[in-house]
């Protein structure tokens, strides 16, 4: 950090927060509200003599409580830039000084009551988001007891109490009596893979068991005559040396019980706990008295990681961390452009884990900033203004907030370098003006066409978006898994591609059944474009209803990549419904819709005529 | 919470009763054969006047 600090090209921003985050790849504007310290950070020396006359004691957030600070103090003791903060929430007041003791003894006159945020406006090629994690409180999980009883501590608290710059400069004590503890137990997976209840988390938060391990082995270290117990479900010492490390624990005496304690218990005199617990390799059930209890717990996403979600238009997964563009091949990208990942806002991970994964962002921030010029999609969205009328429905589904409005000159525009070509847009459009490069409505009618052709009515018409259902077709494909011969599969960017108007020509043309089908809501790769396929097919649904077709002949699924046996499952069920529509039902279906279609294409004829001979808009493209 | 709207399968025809906002963000699948297709009903027009 000392050298981020130094560093003649890292401006740091400490005690900052991003406000506002505009532009795209290359050209983004970042607005920082750079928060009022109170004390000028520039001639701060950190004397420590304005703290020593404060009178306001606040627990210490760094120590988690277990010690105090003073209103003015130093955020932790290793803090870059080296300089003190007034905590106003704390301080007695300024207006009017009620105490101005430390303005009174700081020689270097640094301490400032007026001063004011400031906002400081960034123009940055590229974004890294490297946020972190926070940790998991355990006062949810009743059977644990955690601020009930004293001597039952989190890991995070043990680790300060442990730390020679912690509250008691590494003299490990129990909170109650401040003895040292003899017996200790450490219980695993505390708020972390839990499947069964509504609490925790089902995630496994992949750091707790080598720091448990590190922790048996630092206290065997300082006090050999402590007896370690860990109550575990799987010790999962994966990373380079870590199974080194795990039996160098178990040999230094280092108990380990394979089951979870199902309640604590509290002697009220000693303070001691009594836990209760399954061995689940010998079937022993066994009461056991340990003089503190340390609960291993797990990490969770930053609480204000949806507003960094929503600032840089980020997706993220079901357990809440930010999602990367692709697993493998990109995994510190992002779906916006010009925005990467890394350490604990992407997933939980150890410290080294973290340094690669920085290293790599950084890696490919640089790629991208030595570029010099972003070469925009092939596929992206462009709009005509001719046909444009500013309703403004394509910006409002935009997942990458690419498409501009004027609303005084009824017309949108896209920014050529925000857009992603999910085709969203493109089906949302009421007016036909929205054209996707590659991927253009005539050339889906075209496929529809081609596809149904011949014996329409042994086909299941399906659409299959890019990212993971036509993937998970590939996959089928190569497990050798056997499903009907019946599916015509179209690829689309992504499912929300699919107008309402495609499903209805597929049924014109004499489709039986028609699939829509894409990513699974957590691995969308448009943020959260599928949420508008949803809503497409409901509608969709309703219209078929109204028109005397059976709803049922429009599917809807998920598809992961990895879901060959679900796509192969879902076409021989689909086979099966095929088979029971009849001939009547499809004629019906092709009459009905012909008929709408006529009224569709008089209508946009009616708009195109229209549109001619209103009087020219600009074209307007930013790329 | 959320109000409950009855869930019909559009593949196995189960009928499931759960809670429904317009506005959700939830991934739905029947809980009787995984399908996603799982359409909720809309209240009858005479229903939703009763509620009122």
């Amino acid at each position: 950090m000392m050298d981020v600090g130094r560093h003649p090209r890292i401006e740091l921003m400490a005690y900052s927060e991003v406000e506002d985050v505009g532009g795209y790849v290359g050209n983004f504007k970042v607005k920082v509200r750079k928060k009022a310290r109170y004390v000028r950070e520039e001639d701060c020396t950190s004397c420590a003599e304005c703290a020593r006359v404060c009178p306001v004691v606040v627990p210490d957030e760094f120590q988690v409580g277990l010690s105090s600070r003073k209103a003015v103090y130093l955020p932790f003791p290793q803090a870059v830039p080296a300089a003190y903060i007034i905590d106003m929430d704390a301080c007695l007041g300024t207006n009017p000084i009620a105490c101005g003791k430390c303005e009174e003894v700081c020689e270097k006159v640094c301490i400032d009551y007026d001063m004011k945020d400031e906002i400081v406006e960034l123009e940055v090629g590229v974004v890294v988001v490297a946020t972190g994690m926070e940790v998991y409180d355990p006062t949810e999980l009743d059977e644990y007891c955690y601020t009930r009883y004293d001597n039952v501590i989190t890991s995070m608290e043990f680790e300060r109490l442990i730390c020679a710059g912690g509250a008691t400069e590494g003299h490990f004590v129990r909170p109650s009596d401040h003895e040292v503890p003899q017996r200790i137990a450490f219980i695993q997976c505390v708020g972390s893979r839990n499947n069964a209840g509504d609490k925790g988390n089902r995630y496994c938060s992949n750091i707790c068991c080598m720091n448990t391990v590190k922790d048996t082995l630092l206290l065997r270290d300082h006090y050999p005559d402590c007896e370690c117990t860990v109550f575990y479900m799987d010790i999962r010492a994966f990373g380079k040396g870590f199974e080194d490390l795990y039996m160098r624990s178990r040999e230094e005496g280092v108990k380990y019980i394979r089951g979870l304690p199902g309640e604590i218990r509290q002697d009220p005199e000693t303070r001691n706990l009594f836990l209760t617990a399954e061995n689940t390799l010998t079937g022993e059930v066994a009461e056991r008295e340990f003089d503190m209890v340390v609960l291993s717990v797990g990490v969770i996403p930053r609480h204000d990681s949806p507003l960094i979600k929503k600032l840089l238009s980020l997706s993220t997964t079901g357990d809440g961390f930010f999602m990367e563009a692709h697993p493998k091949l990109k995994p510190v990208d992002t779906p916006t452009r010009g925005v990467y990942i890394c350490g604990c806002a992407e997933s939980p991970k150890d410290v080294k884990d973290s340094v690669t994964q920085a290293s790599a962002a950084a890696a490919r921030a640089m790629t991208l900033l030595n570029a010099g010029e972003v070469t925009a999609e092939a596929i992206t969205a462009a709009i005509d203004p001719a046909l444009c009328t500013g309703c403004g429905l394509c910006a409002k589904v935009c997942p990458f907030n690419a498409i501009v409005v004027d609303k005084d000159r009824k017309t949108a525009w896209v920014v050529s370098a925000m857009c992603m070509g999910c085709g969203n847009c493109g089906a949302t459009c009421n007016f036909g003006a929205v054209t996707m490069g590659h991927f253009t409505d005539d050339q889906y009618y075209a496929q529809i066409d081609a596809l149904l052709e011949e014996n329409a009515e042994d086909k299941v018409f399906t659409f299959a978006c890019n990212w993971c259902s036509y993937a998970g077709a590939d996959n089928a494909g190569i497990s050798r898994l056997q499903y009907p011969a019946s599916p015509r599969v179209v690829r689309t960017m992504c499912s929300a591609r699919v107008t309402e108007d495609f499903v209805l020509y597929a049924f014109m043309k004499g489709a039986p059944v028609v699939l829509v089908s894409g990513c699974h809501f957590a691995d969308c790769h448009y943020i959260d474009a599928n949420r508008q396929t949803v809503k497409r097919v409901y509608r969709l649904w309703d219209k078929l209803e109204k028109l005397g077709i059976r709803p049922e002949r429009l599917q809807l699924e998920w598809i992961s990549a990895a879901d060959g046996q679900k796509f192969a499952r879902v076409m021989r069920e689909i086979e099966e419904m095929r088979k029971q529509v009849t001939a009547e039902e499809i004629e019906h279906a092709k009459k009905v819709l012909a008929e709408e279609w006529e009224k569709k294409l008089a209508r946009e004829a009616k708009r195109k005529k229209k549109a001619g001979a209103d009087e020219p808009k600009d074209e307007v493209q930013v790329s | 919470m959320s109000p409950k709207t009855k869930f019909k399968c559009l593949k196995c025809g189960h009928e499931y009763v759960e809670e429904y906002a317009p506005d959700e963000d939830v991934e739905r699948a029947c809980p009787k054969c995984r399908s996603n297709s799982v359409r909720p009903e809309k209240p009858k027009k005479a229903d939703a006047a009763k509620e009122e």
